[in-house]
């Protein structure tokens, strides 16, 4: 079989990240030995660096290897050469994103920053309009009939505060957007898993995995997206716990959001023990810590991991922090009993949240939590695979 | 000056893509001075594109010659050259003021780069001007260093009837060879060839040696040096010590015995070898009870010989006069701790190549047996004769060397020198399993690829690959590394790892360098006067250097480099004069010579 040489792979993958230091690599190999998490059949990053040298483009966009590194940086730091390893690793996974996903955009939001500002500005814009449009504050705000809207508890009725339209609750409109984002955000992210398993399984030939493999292996997606346990084998533990307390953090909130709005979002404002309240305590916790520990280190700039911050990198935890932070404040302001307050600072959490989701799952950083665990899935299936044809 | 010819400069600016370069606004500041030049053009003044407007702004000034001062300044020649024309000038009275090309590039270098301006504009060669002046020399000469290179340069100089004075800051001369069991790629004892030769030094008539002595002062001019040297008190009358070694016996306190790489304890009055030369007792006060706590004296009760050893000796200075000094001070052997990945001073099995060298060496501390560092009764992990042998022990190369983190330069002896480890190491333990990881085999000199091939004969595992790390497992040490030739990672345990540690300059580099006036390189190595034609010369007139001071190199190359320094004194003591160096040309002297060589021509 003859192989593809694209000789201008290094300088497209220029776009996606700091990456020129790879040329500096004499292939000495230490990267590869000092990183707990490549082992034979899966070299990484020498290897990379070595395809990415040889414009082996194909190479590239058929392996895992890019998602199964979580970025310690210990190859950079005890790079001899300066070559950066560990920011190429990072700078393939920006590429492989843009590679996997079929509408193109994700290669337009990684390279070009006004075309993701651009698209944040929109969805802000429409989440904006779609409420002036057709969910204004309700009257009873104006006429002086405000204590309609506060509880027994003194709070803020969440839900009266719009009409709604027609006989359909506020509450119910907002669960139908939830759900119609639900289902763009994972259609985009299913119709990319399968471009990814097609290039990553189907396209080699060599190995043959059954269909009971895939069964067999299964668990492993639902571990390594639960609580990432290929991360805590990396030396720098405080890597891991600061993912696991964002990612679950955030994962309860979506949850809730999506699935359990009408339970979540009540006009009752509970007792602080009630779960539904000590779960959003939970979150708020795990994605302000995450966001503090983030923002210092990537200001500070001397951990490997946090040193070469693409633009990307910055609008997420940006985008994350405001979305956090207006969450905060409708919880505040509804539990003080402000509903004008609460209302407008609603509008503004969920015009910076949808653009955010829209943006980042599918075809920016945010992706990783669907690539991630099947490129995992997908190696181990090639591993078992390998391992019964030898 | 006879008549004046109004000159005109165009100024380029130098950009040699770094942040150091020339300071063209003095430079320029400097043009508009000299009396003959009537204006200074720089770049935005002059339109490379119009000849007729050049010209007719050499007409305006009345121009009779155009200088071109950059580091290209060829390049705009025939542009002057038409414009010359144009203006009904000689085309061929356009000079080129060349900076990069005779050495002007950065900061540093602004005041060669007027003096290249001055002599274009004087239409006297830089070449001519700069050459150093020739100056009286002094016979004699003096060799900072006792390596090998060091020893070579005396002898070489030494058997050619000139007076020497050799230098050497430990009690004796030596150097690193001495320290080692086998040369690479002969296999020749080290021991062998080197003794003999410090033999004939210390018994040279016309070789001074001054042993455990530093130069801290030199004053003079090339040819003509005073220099200082601190000699530090030995304690020990070298007149009429007769080694016996009784005080060594009775000595009460103890040190690490820097010969043996520190794998050996010595007293503190002591010889640092057997074959030391000269081959008599010092006291090392910083371990001596006498010095650190005030009363013992144990040596002078014992001591044979009346009045050899006086505790109340002082350093005493002394003064020389030399022609020439060779510079031959060698390197220190990197510092494996910085490695931390590798484990040393925290293992006892991981040991630095140098302390390989004493353990393979019949005088070492186990006879020459390749012993595993064990514990004595005190608890103090140490080579003892008697112990385990090492099952398997790998070698990493390239530690502290070509690493941004550490040293970006090739040490150059490494890889060879881990190979005959390699090779004395099955010598003696047939059985064991010997492993390499190599980043890139340097097999450069003659005879070496040969010996690499033998060394994979001998069924030595040589694996492409840095080793990462080195971890303690159950007493074993683990080494992970990439096996990049067979794709896939190699976890081997072994119960010994040697480090092949690389070269540095010596601690007291810095310290000449900036005695002596000798630049140094980024790695801290001095600087040759040119790289190709002169590796023993440097900027300093008089100063000639040996040996892996200038760069790391193996034995070979340093005998090489002693002798080539040797012929260069020899050559200005032949003559009768040696050449000035660069350093001894500014900018005044040239411009002296310039007018000097600019009356001779108009005298014609």
């Amino acid at each position: 079989m003859s192989t593809r040489i694209d000789p201008t792979l290094a300088v497209d993958l220029r776009k996606f990240g700091k990456a020129e230091d790879w040329n500096e690599c004499f292939h000495c190999g230490n990267c590869t030995a000092t990183c707990p998490l490549s082992e034979t059949g899966f070299l990484f990053p020498r290897k990379s660096i070595r395809n990415i040298q040889m414009g082996l483009k194909d190479k590239i966009s058929t392996g895992t290897e890019p998602w199964l590194c979580y970025y310690c940086g210990d190859c950079s730091d005890t790079c001899p050469r300066d070559a950066n390893p560990g920011e190429l690793m990072m700078t393939l996974r920006r590429y492989l994103t843009s590679v996997y996903d079929w509408t193109g955009l994700s290669k337009k939001f990684y390279t070009s920053k006004s075309w993701e500002f651009s698209a944040i500005v929109f969805f802000f814009a429409l989440v904006v309009a779609l409420f002036v449009f057709f969910l204004p504050p309700s009257q009873n705000l104006f006429n002086g009939n405000n204590q309609l809207l506060i509880n027994e508890q003194g709070g803020v009725m969440i839900n009266s505060l719009v009409d709604g339209i027609g006989d359909t609750q506020f509450v119910q409109l907002i669960e139908y957007g939830d759900w119609t984002m639900a289902l763009i955000v994972a259609s985009l992210l299913i119709s990319n898993i399968i471009r990814m398993w097609y290039k990553v399984i189907l396209n080699d030939k060599s190995i043959k995995i059954s269909f009971f493999a895939y069964i067999k292996e299964f668990w492993r997606l639902i571990t390594n997206f639960l609580v990432q346990p290929k991360f805590s084998k990396c030396d720098k533990k405080t890597y891991w716990v600061g993912h696991f307390l964002l990612m679950s953090g955030y994962t309860i909130m979506f949850t809730v959001i999506v699935v359990f709005l009408k339970w979540f979002q009540t006009e009752e404002v509970f007792d602080w023990y009630h779960p539904q309240r000590l779960l959003g305590y939970y979150a708020t916790f795990g994605l302000l810590a995450f966001l503090i520990y983030t923002f210092i280190g990537r200001i500070k700039a001397t951990d490997q991991k946090f040193k070469y911050s693409h633009g990307t990198d910055w609008l997420f935890i940006v985008m994350l922090f405001l979305t956090t932070v207006t969450g905060i404040l409708i919880h505040i302001f509804r539990v003080a009993g402000m509903p004008l307050a609460t209302y407008y600072i609603y509008v503004l959490h969920l015009a910076v949240l949808v653009p955010m989701i829209l943006v980042e799952v599918p075809f920016s950083k945010w992706s990783h939590l669907a690539y991630r665990p099947f490129a995992i899935y997908f190696a181990n299936l090639k591993k078992t695979a390998l391992a019964k044809q030898n | 000056m006879a008549e004046q010819k109004p000159i005109g400069i165009y100024l380029c600016k130098s950009t040699n893509g770094h942040a150091d370069v020339l300071d063209i606004t003095e430079v320029s500041a400097y043009a508009r001075k000299i009396p003959e030049v009537a204006v200074v053009w720089d770049t935005t003044d002059i339109n490379l594109a119009d000849v007729s407007m050049a010209a007719s702004k050499i007409r305006e000034k009345n121009l009779k010659r155009i200088v071109i001062a950059g580091d290209t300044p060829g390049y705009f020649k025939s542009f002057f050259a038409l414009a010359m024309v144009a203006a009904g000038n000689n085309p061929t009275d356009v000079m080129l003021a060349s900076f990069k090309e005779h050495g002007a590039t950065c900061f540093a270098d602004t005041d060669r780069a007027k003096a290249i301006l001055y002599c274009a504009v004087n239409d006297i060669p830089f070449e001519t001007a700069s050459l150093p002046d020739d100056t009286e020399v002094h016979p004699d000469t003096l060799v900072i260093g006792g390596g090998i290179a060091g020893i070579q340069a005396a002898l070489e100089i030494a058997d050619a009837n000139e007076k020497v004075y050799l230098v050497e800051k430990s009690p004796t001369i030596g150097g690193h060879m001495a320290m080692f069991d086998k040369t690479f790629p002969t296999l020749d004892c080290a021991a062998c060839i080197l003794t003999p030769k410090m033999v004939e030094v210390n018994q040279h008539p016309k070789i001074e040696l001054i042993t455990y002595a530093e130069v801290t002062g030199i004053t003079g001019d090339p040819g003509n040096y005073r220099v200082r040297i601190l000699k530090k008190a030995r304690h020990v009358n070298l007149a009429t010590c007769i080694g016996c070694g009784t005080c060594a016996e009775k000595c009460p306190s103890t040190a690490v015995s820097e010969f043996d790489a520190g794998t050996t304890m010595r007293s503190a009055i002591y010889i640092p070898f057997p074959q030391a030369v000269p081959n008599k007792y010092v006291i090392d006060e910083e371990a001596c009870r006498f010095f650190t706590k005030g009363k013992c004296g144990v040596c002078v009760k014992f001591c044979p010989v009346d009045n050899c050893i006086n505790l109340d000796e002082k350093d005493q200075e002394i003064e020389i006069k030399v022609g020439n000094v060779i510079v031959a001070t060698g390197f220190k052997t990197f510092d494996a701790k910085k490695t931390e990945q590798f484990g040393y001073g925290k293992y006892p099995n991981v040991v630095t190549s140098i302390e390989l060298e004493r353990l393979v060496n019949a005088a070492g501390p186990t006879g020459g047996f390749i012993k595993l560092r064990t514990q004595d009764k005190k608890g103090n992990w140490i080579f003892q004769a008697g112990t385990e042998e090492p099952k398997s022990v790998a070698l990493i190369h390239c530690v502290g060397s070509r690493d941004e983190n550490h040293n970006k330069y090739c040490s150059r002896v490494c890889c060879m020198y881990s190979l005959k480890l390699a090779h004395l190491i099955k010598e003696k333990l047939p059985q064991a399993d010997v492993f390499e990881y190599f980043i890139d085999m340097r097999a450069f000199g003659k005879g070496y690829e040969e010996f690499y091939e033998r060394i994979k004969e001998e069924r030595v595992h040589i694996i492409r690959g840095r080793t990462a790390k080195v971890d303690d497992a159950d007493g074993q040490l683990l080494l992970r590394t990439e096996d990049i030739q067979n794709d896939k990672i190699l976890e081997q345990k072994v119960d010994m790892v040697v480090l092949a540690v690389g070269l540095e300059p010596s601690e007291d580099s810095e310290r000449l360098s900036e005695m002596l006036s000798i630049k140094r390189d980024a790695g801290g190595w001095f600087v040759e006067a040119d790289y190709n034609t002169d590796p023993v010369g440097t900027y300093a007139g008089g100063i000639t250097i040996a040996g892996v001071c200038q760069g790391p190199k193996d034995i070979p190359d340093s005998v090489a480099q002693g002798s080539a320094a040797a012929s260069k004194v020899l050559q200005s003591i032949v003559k009768g004069s040696l050449k000035k160096g660069v350093n001894d040309v500014t900018l005044n002297t040239i411009e002296l010579k310039v007018t000097e060589l600019s009356t001779i021509e108009e005298g014609k």
